[in-house]
């Protein structure tokens, strides 16, 4: 697929492909994923399952990376430009897609081994290819853009606990510095936990500096049996900013994600979400929160496939859509054959908070089996006047009752963060933002 | 003496229904008013016109409230000048904390008379001792705004709110219905633990059940829009043994 997009991105990947190493996996894996990117192009408004996202705004952006290098980041971006770490995380931090040790104070991840993806050496393999995974209806073709240009990344490994010395929760902190015309941020993470291992994930990005950055973020995740993962999407960027993140995770025997995305900054931001559960018994919870304000817009597109017996999901989604805002979820359900006993249950909601806002969310099932329980609601509404009333007549004023409803709207999603320090730091940062931290200690 | 509430000919319609026909009523401050009469008589949208409930158009008449026209002022005014309503159906609201919501309406209230904002541990101790009277359980407080509480839970929990934010004016819309004797009980006595010289209120009431836990000055029954008879507490009696028809087929 021959656009002047994509010849553009391959041109910008000739030049930038001279300054990296031509030998070894990771510049095999490169090579592969330009070669697919050709061949697909980038999607267009004309797909289904990109029809809300802001992909006009790729015709202004630089492909190739901003930097390649952690002394040229560091420059830009100073420890205190970052918010304080969360609680009991050891920290890593990357600038514009590159591994910063400079803002990473020295930690102790215990039984996760956190590697540099930059510094692996070339004769060990990548983690994960998620580009040579089967591409299921196309939807990672972002995740191959971030192959062909990523050059560094966290890769994480973690061992099942012994002797009760788990991992310590880890957070990835992808700091955006550069403008969107000057190049890209490519975050990439690869993550892999061991038979019965588990580990607290949180992934971060923001902006410093320049709030007009260009991310394309690739996570791809790998859990062996009876594995367990909490991870934590936060995503605050710069109100100009433009964000592409892919998300895959395929979950073995057993396993158990947690999801909870919290996506509140960019101008625009898409993010794409592949979850496999491949082992019998494996089981999903996902719950995502999306918010929009001004002319911001927020598209999500999750597929989940159940492809063994006995595996589970629950999904939830809360939007809210202020201003000129549009926000959007599409939840994809696939049932293959041989599920039976599956058991999903989707709760979309969306809350309209301004008259020229927008939101879509769309629950979608396709089974291919007998014997499962599917549920979905899916509704869009605006405050409740009621509930506005009551708090009007209890002496509230207009702007905090509404404030506090939206909250109380995004609680289900809010409730589900089971790490303390980054539940209180999430609830001081959302429009509701008032809850009483103080009262709330003493209780 | 001038009247606390002053309701001179208020009419008003919803959905241009005339649901109020010109009615007029004084409430002094010490005063307890029982507002009775039959289903449909307008009790409740005489309660939520005075909180300012959206949806109601008034078409004549006006009330006073402390000097105030009540009827310019913006619900949340209202209730910061010290109006309190004590809904009939009290509306869940998952995800909003009982405890943060009594704080923030004590503060509003705080705010409006120059105080500063309550400090959180006498705020707790307030509370605390408040939900005792009103056999609340400390449950009660990390839980959502009347989030799965039973009818009786959610009538409680509105005289605890009243308790806290020590209102002027109370208008109580059926506070007593759906309460079992020991929950009428309670409600009552945190009503009764408010009265005072300074504070009035106002009982919407079916029954007279009520009004022998919370002996009012004055009884008025409503019919059609206005206020058909007045009396003392000896009124309500009388309309438990002879029934609103009597009232109805005096007036008429």
């Amino acid at each position: 697929m021959s656009t002047p997009l994509t010849a553009r991105i391959i041109e910008e990947y000739a030049s930038a492909a001279r300054a990296l190493p031509s030998a070894g996996a990771a510049a095999d894996r490169r090579r592969a994923a330009i070669k697919a990117l050709t061949a697909q192009g980038l999607p267009t408004s004309r797909d289904e399952n990109w029809k809300y996202a802001s992909l006009r705004a790729l015709e202004r952006l630089r492909f190739a990376p901003a930097s390649s290098s952690a002394t040229a980041t560091t420059a830009r971006v100073q420890p205190a430009d970052l918010p304080a770490a969360v609680r009991g995380c050891a920290r890593y931090v990357f600038v514009d897609g590159v591994f910063a040790p400079a803002l990473s104070p020295r930690t102790d991840s215990g039984a996760a081994i956190v590697t540099q993806i930059a510094a692996v050496s070339a004769a060990q393999p990548p983690l994960a290819t998620a580009a040579s995974a089967d591409q299921h209806s196309g939807d990672e073709r972002f995740l191959a853009l971030n192959e062909a240009f990523a050059t560094d990344g966290a890769a994480i490994r973690v061992a099942a606990a012994t002797g009760g010395a788990g991992a310590v929760p880890i957070e990835l902190l992808f700091v955006a510095s550069a403008d969107g015309q000057a190049g890209a941020s490519y975050p990439r993470v690869e993550l892999h936990l061991d038979a019965g291992a588990s580990l607290t994930l949180i992934e971060r990005h923001l902006s410093v500096g320049s709030d007009n950055s260009f991310v394309n973020s690739a996570v791809t995740v790998e859990l062996a049996r009876g594995a367990t993962l909490h991870h934590y999407r936060l995503q605050e960027l710069g109100a100009r900013a433009i964000l592409f993140d892919t998300l895959t995770a395929a979950l073995a025997q057993d396993a158990s994600c947690h999801l909870h995305g919290i996506s509140t900054g960019a101008q625009a931001a898409r993010s794409t979400i592949r979850v496999r559960l491949a082992g019998e018994g494996a089981k999903l919870a996902m719950a995502i929160a999306g918010l929009g304000d001004r002319q911001q817009v927020n598209d999500t597109f999750a597929l989940v496939e159940h492809l063994a017996p006995r595996t589970r999901t629950t999904q939830t989604f809360r939007g809210i859509a202020a201003g000129r805002a549009r926000v959007a979820f599409n939840g994809k359900i696939v049932v293959a054959k041989n599920a039976a006993g599956t058991d999903s249950q989707q709760s979309l909601r969306g809350l309209l908070a301004g008259a020229e806002a927008e939101i879509d969310v769309r629950p979608q099932l396709e089974i291919y089996t007998d014997e499962v329980r599917c549920s979905h609601g899916a509704t869009v509404g605006k405050l409740d006047d009621d509930m506005l009333f009551y708090l009007l007549a209890r002496g509230l004023d207009r702007d905090t009752a509404q404030r506090l409803l939206k909250w109380a709207f995004l609680a289900d999603v809010v409730a589900k963060i089971t790490l303390p320090a980054l539940r209180r730091d999430i609830e001081a940062r959302l429009p509701g933002a008032l809850q009483d931290v103080t009262l709330r200690e003493l209780l | 003496m001038t009247a606390m509430l002053s309701i001179r000919n208020l009419s008003a319609t919803v959905d241009g229904k005339q649901i109020l026909k010109g009615l007029t009523l004084e409430v002094g401050a010490g005063q307890v008013h029982a507002i009775m009469g039959p289903n449909g008589s307008g009790k409740s949208t005489l309660a939520h016109v005075l909180a300012g409930r959206p949806g109601y158009e008034i078409t004549s008449g006006t009330v006073t409230y402390q000097g105030q026209d009540l009827l310019a002022l913006a619900p949340e005014e209202r209730a910061r000048a010290g109006v309190f309503l004590g809904f009939q159906y009290p509306v869940e609201i998952p995800g909003v904390n009982n405890v943060y919501l009594l704080k923030a309406a004590l503060n509003a209230v705080r705010k409006q008379h120059g105080l500063a904002e309550v400090d959180a541990f006498e705020f707790l101790t307030l509370v605390r001792d408040k939900m005792k009277l009103m056999r609340i359980e400390d449950s009660f407080l990390s839980r959502g705004v009347n989030e799965g509480f039973s009818g009786g839970e959610k009538k409680r929990n509105e005289i605890l709110q009243m308790l806290v934010l020590e209102p002027k004016l109370a208008i109580l819309d059926e506070t007593d219905s759906g309460l079992d004797i020991d929950a009428l009980k309670v409600v009552a006595a945190g009503v009764n633990s408010l009265r005072s010289p300074e504070r009035a209120c106002v009982l919407v009431t079916h029954y007279q059940r009520l009004l022998e836990y919370v002996v009012p000055d004055f009884v008025h029954v409503l019919i059609d829009g206005r206020i058909a008879k007045s009396g003392d507490r000896t009124l309500a009696l009388e309309l438990e043994k002879r029934g609103y028809d009597w009232v109805s087929g005096e007036a008429a």
